[in-house]
């Protein structure tokens, strides 16, 4: 009995011990090959179970979209012949445009290219904090890569890659407590800092206090912020607060562009980085 | 064969806790059955498997969410040992303790989370909403998960 309680205990230090130097030692090389090797443990899970969730629960679905797409592609074959004029036509344009961009030094924002990725997982406790989608570094997905999300219609800024697995990547939200982005108004004027507070809205922190702010301007986010590209929609103002005598700049809320609740695709895009910058 | 079992059970409950809390939660909300899954293995498991159960429930948490690596790992951990040591003196194979267990040790494994990371991180995960409901889905949970986890003992000779 004192043999097993002995064992108990020091089976117990060792789990113990073992979990406080991860806490401690995040950003080791010995922490990070371990965090890594653990995270094909969600292999099962993020891989194998959404796949064929995915399928299982689309089979009714699939019957019905198989007889619509039949419909749908004979008019989208006539469609194909008419834009494909337009497409050559704008082949031609597109290529004036980075031409003339490139000589004005303006060529980092465009052209941006991505993939699409289903949210697979989103995680009560850390609801606002991360979610998984179903694209990894197989599909070209990368750290850091930005990701965007569709809401009536407008695509917004949802957050980046935060982790890169195979067939699966962790997302970091806008609207994580440890996420910001440089943000300006679509005419500019001046820049500030939009914050995650771990809930469904953002806090604009730096802004001077004679811009005129107000509650409804739209947001986008900064040419100069290096993790994002410039000119994605970010979000609305939603409440300005007064200056407090002790501040030199306002603060304000911003709903963001896309309701994170209802995410269940989004576009990961892979944003063209300066030289300088291609290592970050 | 046994130890088959067992990795089978750790990634099972990992599937199942995925599917649950993406298709069966409202409003953000669903009992934590990882959590569900260490208290019962505490309770019904070896210490020494219980407690490695523990740990790795913990570092599967740690890797669905994007705070502290370890940070579960050590909760779940203590919570085991806490839980071995606390059902010398409580008969635990009722399910009446199961509940306010699984409840009590919800709140104290939220809190010491939330300390561990305003310690460490000096930010804030928890959200009003999950401490005040999440305990009480819990302990609706904790007997259903107990059955199913001493049937699985009984029948296979996992845990």
């Amino acid at each position: 009995m004192n043999k097993e309680k002995d064992l108990t205990d020091y089976v117990a230090v060792f789990f113990v011990v073992l979990s406080i130097l991860l806490l401690l030692f995040p950003s080791t090389k010995i922490v990070h090959s371990a965090r890594v090797i653990a995270g094909y443990s969600l292999y099962p899970t993020l891989y194998y179970g959404s796949k064929y969730a995915y399928y299982a629960r689309n089979v009714p679905d699939n019957f019905l979209a198989l007889i619509r797409t039949d419909q749908e592609n004979r008019a989208l074959k006539d469609k194909i012949k008419e834009l494909e004029i337009y497409r050559q036509s704008a082949a031609a344009v597109f290529d004036e445009n980075t031409r003339l961009s490139a000589a004005l030094g303006l060529s980092n924002r465009l052209p941006w290219k991505g993939v699409w990725a289903r949210v697979t997982n989103k995680e009560p406790s850390d609801w606002y904090g991360s979610f998984f989608v179903d694209k990894g570094s197989r599909q070209g997905v990368a750290q850091n890569d930005t990701i965007l999300g569709f809401e009536s219609g407008r695509a917004g800024l949802v957050g980046r890659i935060f982790e890169v697995y195979h067939d699966f990547s962790k997302a970091l939200p806008i609207t994580n407590g440890v996420s910001s982005v440089i943000c300006s108004p679509e005419k500019g004027g001046f820049e500030a800092l939009a914050e995650g507070k771990g809930t469904w809205l953002l806090k604009m922190n730096y802004v001077p206090e004679d811009s005129e702010l107000l509650a409804g301007t739209e947001l986008f986010t900064s040419g100069g912020g290096l993790l994002f590209p410039g000119g994605v929609y970010l979000g609305r103002v939603l409440k300005v607060y007064p200056k407090e005598s002790f501040m030199n700049f306002i603060t304000a809320d911003i709903k963001p562009a896309v309701n994170g609740n209802n995410l269940k695709e989004v576009f990961i895009l892979h944003p063209p980085k300066a030289d300088g910058i291609k290592g970050f | 064969m046994r130890q088959l079992g067992d990795v089978l059970l750790y990634f099972l409950t990992g599937v199942f806790y995925w599917w649950w809390t993406g298709h069966l939660s409202i409003f953000g909300m669903a009992p934590d059955f990882i959590f569900l899954a260490a208290l019962c293995v505490a309770i019904i498991a070896s210490p020494v498997k219980a407690l490695a159960y523990g740990f790795f429930f913990g570092v599967y948490m740690d890797l669905l969410g994007t705070n502290m690596f370890g940070a579960y790992a050590l909760t779940y951990t203590l919570l085991v040992y806490g839980i071995h040591s606390m059902k010398r003196h409580f008969d635990m194979a009722a399910p009446f303790s199961q509940i306010i267990t699984a409840l009590v040790m919800s709140f104290v494994c939220m809190l010491f989370y939330q300390g561990l990371s305003l310690v460490l991180a000096k930010i804030n995960p928890l959200s009003l909403k999950n401490f005040l409901t999440e305990p009480f889905l819990n302990a609706a949970a904790a007997p259903f998960i107990f059955f199913i986890f001493s049937r699985l003992k009984r029948k296979f000779g996992i845990l």
